[in-house]
């Protein structure tokens, strides 16, 4: 096995564009921008398959157009996993058995939301990671809600949020009261996943590495990508990548990667931010008192004792953070 | 006899090659001759033997092919979906409450013309957790663009596996396709079965050759996206309706060319028995179409001028045929397994369809409906008793009573 085509420096990303124009997603999109950086890394001999979800919605619609300059094909919300499965399935049969040109750089990729995902794709996400397929790589792009529907609450939606299905009210005083469930730590629960990661846009090339190493693992791989949202999260557009930057360096977003039995941490904040700053920027959160805001910080802090300490035995913990 | 004992010259005849299998394991072979690429598995009965067949087929290295024992049918359904869109010759099947599971992608299966085989292990739906055998799981896509046809015995059921991959790769096809099979009646009934050739078969069905396959070294095909309805809704919506039209003239093509292949005869669309002269017909499908036959064949010898005629195809349904089958007829019945309730009359769904068709034509036969539903096994008395009815009706006008549920206790018809 050869190293993965990872990459140092910004300008060594392919000038080419794969998720091109011809899209009507929101200004300020992160889950646009993590398709364009994702289709960048994987190259042009890859295959996506889009589960329902914005990236389904805002990519087409209009004229008929598409922004995919590789084979795309949308999958039912809930079948990410059982689409890549197949997908994959065809192409390592019909190699085997002579119907189509023998090639081992074919990339399957599916890059789904999280409601699709953590929440309806859950059973068909576990059966994919539980195959063999080389270059089969699931990203979970996750905006924390239903967002194209109108921002309902997922089990990635954080705890404290405002959603249309969580709202705040005057006797409900907090909003999503369910704590973000932690996707990728329970795809590394697979024993037969190759590279599982949490990534988002910053560092800049934090997710183009990941997605690289992932679909060079030898196996079947997970990326669970943060893509913050001005239109779910309620933020002016330009502070996408901001957000991002803020997500990690507040320490609420860990970004590690999970390799041949090895846990690390592949960005330590230090010192960590503190959480207010990022909530404040997000009308979603505009409702939470100090003390909400505390128990958040509480929780945080919490969490990190463990994530140092899996990534000073480059092993996983559960983390436990005992509820207020 | 004497003369042949005598005779010096032996005379010998190569019987065809008969192997005695249940309905599963005929469909089972009929996929190893078909070289299916990509197979997905879920259990649930009647219809799993197939995917046990096939799986231990795979394992001792029969044939090749990727089987992937998916998580829910609504991934069964999907991964063969998606294998089907980058080429490869796929096949899937389930039953009642799995049918149901699955039904976004089945529903999505025909909308991206994919020629998708699957076997439907006919099964009622739940509650209560029913073994009995219905149509409603099958006749839940009755609108949805697949090809449905339903076999009476292990031997068809082959013979209909390979001829729907035939029709389905079709060009002017590309549509899925249901080989409906009665739960436990075919699935779990070992009769003698006559395999085709493999290098007839081969000949019969050569690779499938998709026209826009979703494969890089083909190009940036986009398939399915997200789109206005004011733009293409209803275009897309002839589309599978033109296909479903062009599918009556493959499917006639295709069983003349495989009788050639298997050296049977089968009628296209529907089978007729003692027809010509029938004054009294009943209409059915599957596996009892066989008793049906019997019974008629019974009373004929009684002076009954009785008929029976079977569909092969319930989508597309044969108007015409029916039509011209039944136009001199005074009354005639359905066989129905499957329930609609709230419908017209609160009929089945077989004999609403064949009321509608036989709307158009000139003669209008008395029609009643005989529903054995709740998954009962019905008898060959069941049956006397429903040609009794109707011989009524022919000679007396229609009764009142049209829609009989012969099964049904506490209820006398």
């Amino acid at each position: 096995m050869t190293e993965a085509r990872v990459i140092k420096n910004i300008k060594d990303v392919p000038a080419e564009d794969l998720y091109t124009s011809g899209h009507r997603t929101c200004a300020g999109c992160g889950a646009a921008l993590g398709y364009r950086m994702l289709l960048k890394a994987a190259g042009p001999k890859t295959v996506v398959l889009g589960p329902t979800g914005c990236m389904y919605v805002a990519n087409g619609h209009q004229f008929l157009s598409s922004p995919y300059a590789v084979p795309w094909y949308h999958t039912q919300l809930g079948a990410g996993g059982a689409a890549g499965v197949g997908t994959a399935a065809a192409f390592r049969v019909l190699m085997l058995k002579g119907k189509r040109k023998m090639e081992d750089d074919i990339n399957v990729v599916v890059y789904g939301g999280d409601g699709g995902t953590s929440d309806m794709g859950f059973s068909g996400l576990s059966m994919a990671m539980s195959y063999d397929y080389k270059r089969f790589l699931y990203v979970m792009y996750d905006n924390e809600s239903y967002a194209n529907t109108g921002i309902q609450a997922s089990s990635t939606t954080p705890w404290g949020a405002s959603t249309t299905f969580t709202p705040f009210g005057k006797i409900k005083r907090i909003g999503n009261s369910r704590m973000k469930k932690n996707v990728a730590l329970t795809i590394a629960a697979h024993p037969g996943v190759r590279y599982v990661a949490t990534a988002s846009l910053y560092p800049p090339l934090d997710f183009f590495n990941k997605a690289r190493k992932a679909l060079e693992a030898n196996g079947p791989a997970f990326i669970h990508l943060l893509v913050p949202c001005p239109k779910g999260w309620f933020f002016d557009p330009k502070y996408t990548v901001e957000l991002g930057k803020n997500a990690v360096e507040t320490g609420l977003w860990v970004l590690w990667e999970y390799e041949n039995g090895e846990f690390h941490l592949t960005h330590k904040p230090q010192p960590r931010k503190s959480v207010d700053g990022y909530l404040k920027m997000q009308k979603r959160f505009e409702h939470l008192t100090k003390d909400q805001v505390d128990e958040i910080q509480r929780r945080t802090d919490k969490e990190w004792e463990y994530w140092n300490e899996m990534d000073k035995q480059k092993k996983i913990i559960l983390p436990w953070v005992a509820p207020a | 006899m004497s003369s042949a004992r005598t005779t010096s010259r032996t005379v010998t005849k190569t019987l065809p090659k008969q192997r005695l299998w249940t309905g599963t394991r005929a469909i089972a072979e009929a996929v190893k001759l078909a070289d299916v690429d990509v197979i997905a598995a879920y259990p649930i009965r009647p219809y799993t033997g197939v995917m046990n067949s096939l799986a231990k087929m795979l394992a001792d290295g029969e044939f090749m092919a990727e089987i992937i024992v998916a998580d829910s049918e609504h991934s069964q359904f999907e991964i063969a979906k998606h294998a089907s869109a980058v080429g490869a010759r796929t096949f899937v099947g389930s039953s009642g409450v799995g049918l149901a599971y699955a039904a976004e992608p089945i529903i999505v299966t025909a909308l991206g013309q994919l020629p998708v085989v699957a076997i439907a292990g006919c099964r009622a739906l739940d509650d209560p957790g029913n073994f009995g055998m219905e149509w409603n799981d099958v006749f839940m896509f009755r609108d949805h663009g697949w090809l449905m046809s339903w076999a009476k015995d292990p031997q068809e059921a082959l013979d209909m596996t390979l001829v729907a991959y035939r029709v389905s790769e079709d060009h002017s096809v590309l549509l899925p396709h249901f080989v409906a099979v009665d739960g436990a009646a075919i699935t779990h009934v070992s009769t003698l079965v006559e395999p085709p050739e493999g290098d007839k078969v081969d000949k019969f069905l050569p690779p499938y050759k998709p026209m826009f396959p979703l494969d890089p070294s083909f190009g940036p095909v986009t398939k399915a996206q997200h789109i206005a309805p004011s733009l293409i809704g209803p275009e897309l919506r002839k589309v599978v309706d033109n296909s479903i039209s062009k599918s009556r003239d493959v499917i006639r093509h295709a069983w003349t060319t495989y009788s050639k292949v298997s050296g049977r005869n089968y009628p296209d669309f529907i089978e007729c028995v003692d027809m010509d002269d029938a004054e009294i017909a009943l209409v059915t499908m599957g596996a009892y179409s066989k008793d049906v036959i019997h019974v008629a064949r019974k009373l004929r010898k009684q002076g009954v001028k009785s008929g029976v005629v079977r569909l092969r195809y319930f989508r597309p349904f044969p108007s015409e045929e029916l039509t011209n089958a039944l136009k001199n007829i005074k009354a005639v019945g359905v066989i129905d397994f499957s329930y609609g309730y709230g419908s017209p009359d609160s009929a089945s769904v077989l004999f609403n369809d064949l009321r509608s068709t036989l709307y158009a034509s000139g003669s209008r036969p008395a029609m009643m409906d005989f529903m054995f539903v709740g998954g009962r096994e019905p008898s060959v008395e069941h049956f006397e008793q429903a040609f009794k009815l109707l011989q009524k009706n022919a000679n007396k006008g229609l009764s009142e009573k049209q829609i009989i549920w012969p099964t049904l206790k506490g209820e006398t018809s």
